[in-house]
């Protein structure tokens, strides 16, 4: 009898002990990706040019980590929900090539970059002066247009290192690649960036 | 660590406006990611062995179910070998199957960068 009464005080203690650390988790998780969301889905319009296609590609990412991810360590989820990120993003470009040709083939062709406006999804909580408004939009604008006709990886490697933040290692991991050839990618978006927007930009 | 470029002024710059967006991001794009937080956190809380094993089940059903078939069909002396079936190719196209994929790579970059990072290589 009272070895039954241990067995039962012991099985309550581990469900607890479970409950309480799928609690944590769940804790810890809601923390990062609420920290992580807006970036993660502004760096997500800009490579596709397109909010609620983001929207759905950031919460699938979200979706994926959860399922797939949550037990691994707190500090791995930065590398590896971009990485989830990227390759939806990659995924989304590919069918996107297909679905444009298909259009072509029916003779709608694709709507063009210029199409999208930005300043009309993006009203200004902080109060500032219309013209103060036009001006930051104006120069995002030509920035996202400059960052959205980089090459794929170049693309990446600066978004996840300006934007995010992620350090070398990090955005290795997140694309999938070397450090040596983040640095490569990363130098090169620079440049490239400086070229475009040079007449603009400092 | 040396990290080239990440005082670049360009870079800099460019991280400024991209906060100012983030920030200036409207109340329902807002309410969608918050939607989309809380569909990941019930996912976690519906994860764990016996759900990832059910997620296979109807794919499991089907291939069992053709099996059967084709036992009862052929007979017991069954001497050359088994057609491949529709369910399998279900299976391997199935988007999970590409994420197992993925996954194997993924942790095979993430040693390689862990190596990298403790100067095992090169």
């Amino acid at each position: 009898m009272n070895a039954n009464v241990g067995v039962f005080a012991v099985s309550c203690t581990r469900e607890q002990l479970t409950g309480a650390k799928t609690l944590q988790r769940e804790r810890q998780l809601n923390q990062f990706l609420a920290e992580v969301e807006r970036r993660a889905l502004r760096i997500a319009e800009i490579a596709v040019r397109d909010r609620d296609e983001a929207l759905d590609l950031v919460q699938d990412a979200m979706i994926k980590l959860a399922r797939n991810y949550a037990e691994r360590p707190v500090e791995e989820w930065a590398p590896l929900f971009y990485r989830i990120l990227q390759n939806a993003v990659r995924d989304w470009h590919r069918r996107q090539k297909v679905k444009n040709r298909v259009m072509v083939w029916f003779g709608r062709g694709k709507p063009t970059d210029d199409e999208y406006d930005i300043v009309a999804n993006t009203p200004d909580p902080a109060g500032r002066a219309p013209d103060d408004v036009l001006q930051t939009h104006e120069a995002m604008q030509r920035l996202e247009v400059s960052i959205h006709e980089l090459p794929g990886r170049q693309r990446e490697a600066f978004m996840l290192r300006t934007f995010e933040g992620l350090d070398v290692a990090g955005t290795a991991v997140a694309m999938g690649c070397s450090e040596g050839s983040v640095k490569t990618h990363y130098s090169r978006a620079v440049h490239a960036l400086r070229d475009k927007l040079g007449e603009h930009w400092q | 660590m040396n990290d080239p470029g990440k005082n670049e002024p360009i870079a800099n710059q460019a991280k400024e406006l991209f906060d100012d967006s983030v920030e200036r991001l409207d109340a329902a794009t807002l309410s969608r990611l918050n939607q989309g937080r809380h569909k990941a956190l019930a996912e976690l809380s519906h994860s764990g062995p016996s759900v990832t094993w059910l997620r296979w089940a109807p794919a499991a059903g089907v291939a069992a179910a053709a099996v059967v078939a084709v036992v009862v069909m052929r007979g017991p002396q069954v001497d050359e070998l088994e057609p491949v079936t529709a369910s399998d190719f279900e299976m391997l196209l199935e988007e999970d199957g590409f994420e197992m994929f993925e996954d194997l790579e993924f942790y095979a970059v993430l040693d390689a960068v862990a190596a990298e990072v403790n100067g095992d290589v090169g």
